[in-house]
């Protein structure tokens, strides 16, 4: 108690413990909506084309109210090449470390195989559970919502790998 | 925030409570050996190991809550043994500092709520001080949940330490116990609301409805506000309400909202919330979208509404005006509310409604207002049919049905303009079903109607019932639950009760009218009622021929619209129709008019030729004709004997012998007790002669059947007669005839099997014998 009013009435809190005075916190920010809503969903895998040109892409669907972010609610299609680019775009531009992804699974590249290989349904979703982790640690990263490849990997429609690598600041 | 951490599934729920539950067993058990050896120091640190477990992020609230019980109750030991250590001489202000080395905050903040508790036991320092501390402190666990738990085991500690009075300045009044739980609620709330934006919106509904159990905890700081003795009104005008409304409107969230208001109505008194309607109900104008005002305000009229109906009249100070403060409120409300569904607005006029009638009975224009109010609501959202299975029309329907269940007359209804002004609102169901409800009522209450006008209205709200309209169903009705509503009908003509014949005149009548308009399938029921009323009203002339002296004419009035009445009903119910004549001619014979007593006789005999075909109707009627007949004493001559005849002759027609010889010996009355008039007095005819010809021709036509038992009873029956007019003096009946009749019987008899059916032919024969032969020594006697 930092008043100390009643310092005189004896072994009270106050004489035996000082406290620290705080501030007074106004209802607004008592009940405000916390600032660092952050929700990335991946989701959706679609398997295309035939053969040597066959992959799976998956949605990836944000939700925040942090100010870094342009758009508050976006979707993009993305696919497993995507999320190396990005990781190797970040481990050049920030400081940060970043997380591993999901294995590549070399192994069940390999042909005569019983199953689907990579387009198993098993792994599809053993991947995308993966890559959903990996995106929100990521993206919570208070030093990577600056990076402009961040930015584009979540909310641009189409990546341009020959964009020029920088920081994204907030305008307000 | 505890974003990464996600809750375990229910599965996971029992072990980890279970690993937690065991981790507190052990760590109380070590915890109570250290106080029984007297280690305060070691026992608080198995105190707070134990105490560890409630730092968990992995618990469900529900989990969580068990852990907690199970914790607070092994605290129970420390604050004893600390109790017991304070009776001893220990310093509890040095305890008190001692636990705040604990290491961890959610530890160190139990004990320091835990010795703070013993400290203020003592009285060793100023308890609104320590109080004061201990809810600041708790400020340090900002995560919901364990936040939550921790305000509350602070609350469940300090319960009975509060200051309660209003002058011990030092060490606390009631101002500083308000203070304590204020600030102890706002934390709460925030906490609360806080969860709402826990975790990923998806979850939204899990977490609404983990928010939802947790909400006592919010409010048992309403109710140990409402729990201290020296909150008064005004103070709770002051210093209670106003805080707590603030922290509702300023939270946003509409499950704390919602749950606050009801709070705030259970907890505290009748008589405090007459007091503080008007901040209150503002409040509910400033809540979130989604909150159900609604339901938060009729909790609040029915609440008050029941306290002003339980307690007396003065339970409601003059000053408040509790209808008019809510008016306006609801009103209020729903303005600034445009999303407001209509089902909800019409449920806030019930309750006003119901609140009117409950403290305000005698003010009708108060629930009028509110139907009015209602009825522009409904014609702004252009409602029209609304369906009685829709949530509105159930709505409206108990917005109509309040009124009829809660004034102690039901016709009380009729008074209210705006009533049936919200009746067209509705589909053909809807009004019908209220129609039935209003009879229904009327009837059960037996409330007797008094004038044309009251019918009138009456009738307005009961349309459905009375007419074909333009939107009902096309398919035909149930044949059961028509006749039963048609029923219904005629039971409230029975209700009519005016006081002047005159009246009553003009409600028949004009009641008339609108039943005819009610078709054929109607009338068969309602034009019934309308005649019997109308031989009733002709009764009541009667008993006032003194004063009215045209009293006479308006009767003979009377019997045209009735004749009139019964000719519309002949085809369609010729057996009621007849039976109606014939009421008629009895009551025209009751008031000496003889020309339309015979009217009514000779119209019953016309119906009775032409419209009664089946065999077993016509004995019923021709009977009732020759009873009824023979009962009336206005008739003349002339008119007697062709009715006398018609009898006759019809009976001997009928189809079957047995009827014929039952009619025809019946007839034979109507030449003996039969009245005649010769204008001013009714004297019997006591035609001896013709009575003899009757009975003649009763038994030749017994002798005709077949049938032997049938004959012996029709004998039988026919002797009675002969005995029945021997004894009444017709000297055409000799002793000798009646012995070969008995002869007759009793050579018929000889030859029967003996069964059941003849058995009681044989008995009827010996106890007429028995009859006649006292009757005989009776009259040689006298």
């Amino acid at each position: 108690m930092a008043d100390g009013k009643s310092g005189a009435t004896g072994s009270t809190p106050e004489t035996s413990i000082k406290r620290l005075d705080f501030k007074k916190q106004t209802l607004d920010d008592a009940y405000a909506v916390p600032a660092n809503l952050l929700e990335i969903e991946v989701s959706n895998p679609e398997t295309h084309g035939l053969a040597r040109t066959r992959y799976t892409d998956y949605e990836v669907k944000m939700k925040t109210n942090i100010p870094v972010f342009k758009i508050k609610e976006s979707s993009v299609r993305r696919r497993y090449r995507d999320f190396e680019w990005l990781k190797k775009e970040l481990e050049r531009d920030s400081k940060i470390v970043v997380p591993q992804l999901p294995g590549k699974a070399v192994k069940r590249q390999l042909p005569f195989r019983g199953d689907d290989g990579i387009f198993d349904d098993d792994f599809i979703e053993e991947r995308r559970k993966g890559l959903e982790e990996f995106l929100n640690k990521v993206a919570g990263h208070p030093l990577a919502q600056n990076e402009r490849c961040l930015h584009m990997f979540l909310q641009e429609p189409i990546i341009d790998k020959n964009y020029v690598p920088g920081k994204v600041r907030v305008n307000n | 925030m505890s974003k990464g951490q996600s809750l375990g599934v229910p599965d996971d729920q029992d072990k980890l409570l279970g690993e937690a539950l065991k981790q507190v067993d052990k760590s109380s058990f070590e915890m109570k050996t250290c106080l029984d050896n007297d280690k305060l120091m070691d026992a608080l640190k198995h105190a707070s190991s134990m105490l560890s477990e409630l730092r968990t992020s992995l618990l469900s609230p529900k989990s969580y809550y068990e852990l907690y019980m199970a914790i607070s109750d092994q605290l129970r030991h420390l604050e004893q043994f600390l109790f017991d250590e304070f009776e001893k001489g220990k310093k509890m202000s040095d305890l008190y500092e001692l636990v705040q080395y604990a290491g961890n905050i959610v530890p160190r903040l139990y004990l320091l709520v835990t010795v703070g508790t013993v400290y203020v036991k003592a009285k060793e320092g100023s308890r609104k001080d320590i109080l004061r501390d201990l809810v600041e402190m708790c400020r340090g666990v900002q995560h919901p949940l364990r936040g939550l738990f921790l305000r509350n085991y602070l609350l469940q500690c300090t319960r009975n330490l509060l200051p309660d009075s209003s002058n011990d300045e030092l060490d606390g009044t009631v101002h500083d116990s308000i203070q304590f739980i204020q600030h102890n609620f706002s934390e709460m709330n925030k906490l609360w609301v806080r969860m709402q934006h826990q975790g990923h919106t998806k979850e939204k509904d899990r977490r609404e409805k983990e928010r939802l159990e947790l909400r006592i905890l919010v409010g048992t700081n309403l109710v140990r506000l409402s729990q201290l003795e020296a909150v008064d009104k005004s103070l709770y005008l002051k210093s209670v309400l106003p805080n707590i409304l603030e922290q509702v409107v300023k939270c946003r969230d509409a499950i704390a909202q919602e749950y606050l208001m009801e709070c705030i109505i259970q907890v505290f008194p009748d008589e405090f919330h007459l007091e503080s309607l008007n901040p209150y109900l503002k409040t509910c104008a400033d809540l979130q979208e989604f909150v159900n005002v609604k339901g938060i305000i009729i909790t609040l009229i029915d609440r008050l509404a029941a306290f002003a109906h339980r307690s007396d009249i003065s339970a409601i100070p003059e000053d408040i005006k509790l209808f008019d403060i809510f008016q306006q409120e609801i009103a209020i409300v729903i303005q600034s509310r445009p999303n407001m569904e209509t089902e909800d607005i019409v449920a806030l006029y019930v309750s006003l409604v119901n609140l009117a009638i409950k403290c305000y009975a005698d003010q009708l224009n108060y629930v009028d207002d509110a139907l009015k109010s209602t009825q522009e609501i409904l014609t702004k959202k252009d409602m029209s049919k609304v369906g009685s299975n829709t949530s509105t029309g159930r709505e409206l329907q108990q917005l109509l049905k309040v009124p009829i269940d809660g004034y102690d007359a039901v016709l009380t209804v009729l008074k209210l303009e705006n009533y049936s002004s919200i009746l067209k609102h509705f589909d053909y169901d809807g009004r019908k079903s209220l129609a039935v409800y209003l009879l229904q009522a009327i009837l059960d209450k037996n409330e007797a109607i008094t004038s044309w006008t009251q019918v009138e209205t009456l009738f307005d709200l009961i349309s459905p019932l009375l007419y074909d309209e333009a939107d009902q169903p096309t398919d035909e009705p149930d044949p059961e639950d028509f006749s039963e509503e048609q029923g219904m009908v005629a039971r409230l003509i029975h209700l009519f009760k005016a006081q002047a014949p005159d009246q009553q005149y003009q409600i028949i009548n004009n009641s008339k009218k609108v039943f005819v308009k009610g078709g054929d399938s109607r009338v068969v029921h309602t034009l019934i009622p309308v005649v019997f009323s109308s031989y009733r009203l002709v009764v009541a002339y009667r008993s006032i021929q003194e004063t009215d002296s045209k009293w006479f004419q308006k009767c003979e009035r009377i019997f045209q619209l009735s004749l009139q009445t019964i000719s519309e009903l002949c085809k369609l119910a010729p057996e009621p129709s007849l039976r109606l004549y014939l009421q008629g001619a009895l009551t025209a014979d009751g008031v000496g008019n003889e020309t339309i007593a015979y009217e009514f006789l000779t119209q019953a005999i016309t119906l009775y030729e032409e419209d009664i075909s089946d065999s077993r109707e016509q004995v019923v009627c021709l009977t009732l004709i020759v009873g009824t007949f023979e009962s009336m004493a206005s008739l003349e001559e002339e008119n007697h004997e062709a009715v006398r005849t018609k009898c006759a002759v019809a009976s001997s027609r009928l189809l079957k012998k047995p009827d014929q010889c039952r009619c025809v010996a019946a007839c034979a009355h109507l030449f003996w007790s039969a009245k005649v008039s010769d204008g001013n007095e009714p004297t019997e005819c006591h035609d001896s002669k013709r009575v003899m010809e009757c009975l003649k021709k009763s038994g030749r036509i017994a002798n005709q059947c077949m049938d032997s038992v049938v004959q012996t009873q029709l004998l039988v029956e026919l002797l009675n007669v002969y005995i029945l007019f021997l004894e009444k003096g017709n000297n055409e009946i000799s002793q000798q005839f009646l012995n070969q009749l008995i002869e007759k019987i009793k050579g018929n008899i000889e030859g029967l099997d003996k069964n059941e059916e003849t058995e009681q032919v044989i008995q009827h024969f010996e106890n007429t014998l028995t009859h006649h032969r006292q009757s005989k020594q009776q009259s040689e006697a006298d």
